[in-house]
């Protein structure tokens, strides 16, 4: 699970460079919520592109993430980014007015899509193309909303668990507040990642390594020692989330279908 | 004899624009009195292809992209990598390289072994090369390998049985796993330093390794090419994940050196390995 994270950062930064120039822009915007992901995907972006081509949004919803917000501008501040601050709560307020309802996770899902959406109305007026900020961890468990900050134009770190991405960080040298607070989606007030998924990122991300990296069927994960039940649960996660990974199915009529066999690269012509 | 490895990356899908870099590199080796140029696998096209491979194929015999670079191999012998199709075989694509000199084919060979599993998808797209034949240049007896050619050690024991002194891999071999905090770069590119450096020494060749480096669909290709002693001593490296050109003088003398002092092959049994062989591939039938 260790990571040279020097070499990382150079792949990273290469990956960033070279597809963001192939899919036609030379800038990039991203959503900074002050936590781990988005601070250390900034950090690369400047690290590749320098600061004048990187556009922070940051979009706090009331207070629910007070403190995400100071930290997000802190790491604006340090980067020397171009950034904005836009308060979200008028036009979520207003929907949910229309459309009450208690449960959190409607809630947080609308607000996630909200700032998609304004991150793909600023992308077109700026020429900035988005950086996406999930992780491996994250994709693989699908703890994220799939048209909300799944989406992107390109992901850096979805190849790195939530531990390497702190690794990562620690390597450049991100604010110390930043790399040790408990991780959080900022979905709702005081809502902690490790609690909702009930477990921590160290015990799930050793779990995936051994399922998803080594190809360990699950009995041999669990004489490795690891917890039972959660081995059991964490499969069921990856299992659920799958359609958040894929396009959506096409039903196939003709011989050439899109998503079936009519097969091209990305960086067609590129 | 001077060598020229070009380490580039190439555009996806585009053999107009592939072409030109091609020929800038040859003019490069050439000012710089090469006696051959080497460019990575798929160079004139890519690698990720998918569907593209149809659209991208070319017939050495007919293409006008042939015969610009047979015209420049009138300068300098080139090795390069394409998609072909054959004008005998059409509707068939192969991912092969391409020895070309004095404005001749002199050898072209087809990948045979396509990998096919895991992020690779060769098998579904490309058909499969039939043999390893070794070939006559100005340079002596060479052997032609693509890639994954290279990691199947019976490749480069038929080259060798068949006479072959400079065993040329081209390749486009993206890089896994930075788990290693010392390393410098993809521990896979040990997998192929590992497999070079074993290839030189037990088959007495000058072994040369052309990678390709850049990204295709967010996968890193890792660069390292290399050329081996016949004696298993490092003579070039080039830099991990970053365009490199170099022009390397080999001795060829060093051939005839090595196979003195480990007569390997002098001492290799290919009948043996036939009649092993045979009785292997007919016990497999009875099964």
């Amino acid at each position: 699970m260790k990571i040279n994270a020097c070499l990382v950062a150079k792949v990273l930064t290469n990956f960033i460079r070279e597809e963001i120039h192939k899919a036609g822009f030379d800038r990039v915007i991203l959503g900074l919520s002050g936590g781990l992901d988005s601070t250390v995907c900034a950090y690369l972006a400047v690290q590749a592109l320098g600061s004048g081509k990187v556009l922070g949004l940051v979009m706090p919803y009331k207070d629910f993430d007070a403190e995400g917000v100071g930290h997000a501008e802190k790491v604006a501040g340090i980067l020397k980014i171009k950034w904005q601050k836009i308060d979200i709560s008028p036009q979520i307020d207003a929907y949910f007015s229309a459309f009450p309802t208690e449960s959190p996770l409607l809630k947080g899902n609308k607000i996630a899509r909200e700032r998609m959406s304004i991150l793909y109305d600023f992308s077109a007026r700026e020429k900035a193309i988005i950086l996406g900020t999930s992780n491996k961890t994250e994709l693989l468990i699908g703890y994220g909303t799939i048209h909300g900050d799944m989406a992107c134009g390109i992901n850096p770190m979805g190849d790195l668990y939530k531990t390497q991405v702190r690794e990562l960080g620690r390597y450049l040298k991100i604010p110390e507040e930043i790399l040790t607070k408990k991780p959080t989606a900022g979905l709702w007030p005081s809502q902690a990642d490790e609690e909702e998924i009930g477990l921590a990122y160290e015990e799930l991300d050793s779990i995936l390594y051994c399922l998803v990296d080594l190809r360990q069927p699950v009995e041999e994960v669990i004489r490795a020692g690891l917890e039972e039940s959660k081995v059991r649960r964490i499969i069921e996660m990856i299992k659920k989330s799958e359609f958040k990974r894929k396009m959506p199915p096409i039903a196939k009529i003709s011989n050439r279908t899109v998503g079936h066999d009519f097969l091209y690269p990305y960086d067609w012509d590129k | 004899m001077k060598v020229a490895l070009a380490q580039i990356s190439s555009v996806l899908g585009n053999v107009d624009k592939n072409l030109k870099r091609h020929l800038e590199l040859i003019d490069q080796a050439i000012n710089q009195k090469a006696d051959l140029i080497i460019f990575p696998e798929l160079s004139l096209t890519g690698y990720t292809l998918k569907d593209l491979v149809a659209e991208v194929a070319l017939n050495p015999g007919g293409s006008s992209v042939f015969q610009e670079l047979l015209e420049a191999s009138k300068k300098i012998d080139l090795v390069f990598g394409l998609v072909e199709e054959r004008e005998s075989n059409p509707g068939i694509f192969y991912n092969s390289a391409v020895y070309l000199s004095e404005g001749e084919i002199s050898h072209i060979h087809q990948k045979v072994f396509l990998p096919t599993s895991g992020m690779f998808e060769e098998g579904r797209f490309f058909g499969s090369g039939r043999e390893f034949r070794s070939f006559k240049t100005r340079f002596g007896p060479v052997g032609l390998m693509v890639c994954r050619d290279l990691l199947h050690y019976c490749s480069s024991y038929c080259l060798l049985a068949d006479g072959a002194q400079l065993l040329i891999t081209i390749s486009a071999a993206p890089g896994r796993d930075l788990s290693d905090p010392e390393s410098q770069g993809f521990e896979t590119s040990r997998m192929w330093e590992l497999m070079g450096e074993a290839i030189s020494f037990f088959s007495s060749s000058v072994v040369i390794y052309c990678n390709r480096v850049g990204i295709e669909d967010g996968a890193t290709f890792a660069g390292g090419s290399f050329i081996y002693s016949p004696l298993g001593k490092l003579i070039v490296k080039l830099p991990y994940l970053e365009e490199a050109f170099v022009v390397q003088e080999i001795d060829l003398d060093e051939v005839r050196r090595a196979r003195k002092s480990w007569p390997f092959k002098r001492d290799d049994r290919p009948e043996v390995i036939w009649h092993s062989l045979d009785r292997i591939i007919r016990k497999e039938d009875e099964d």
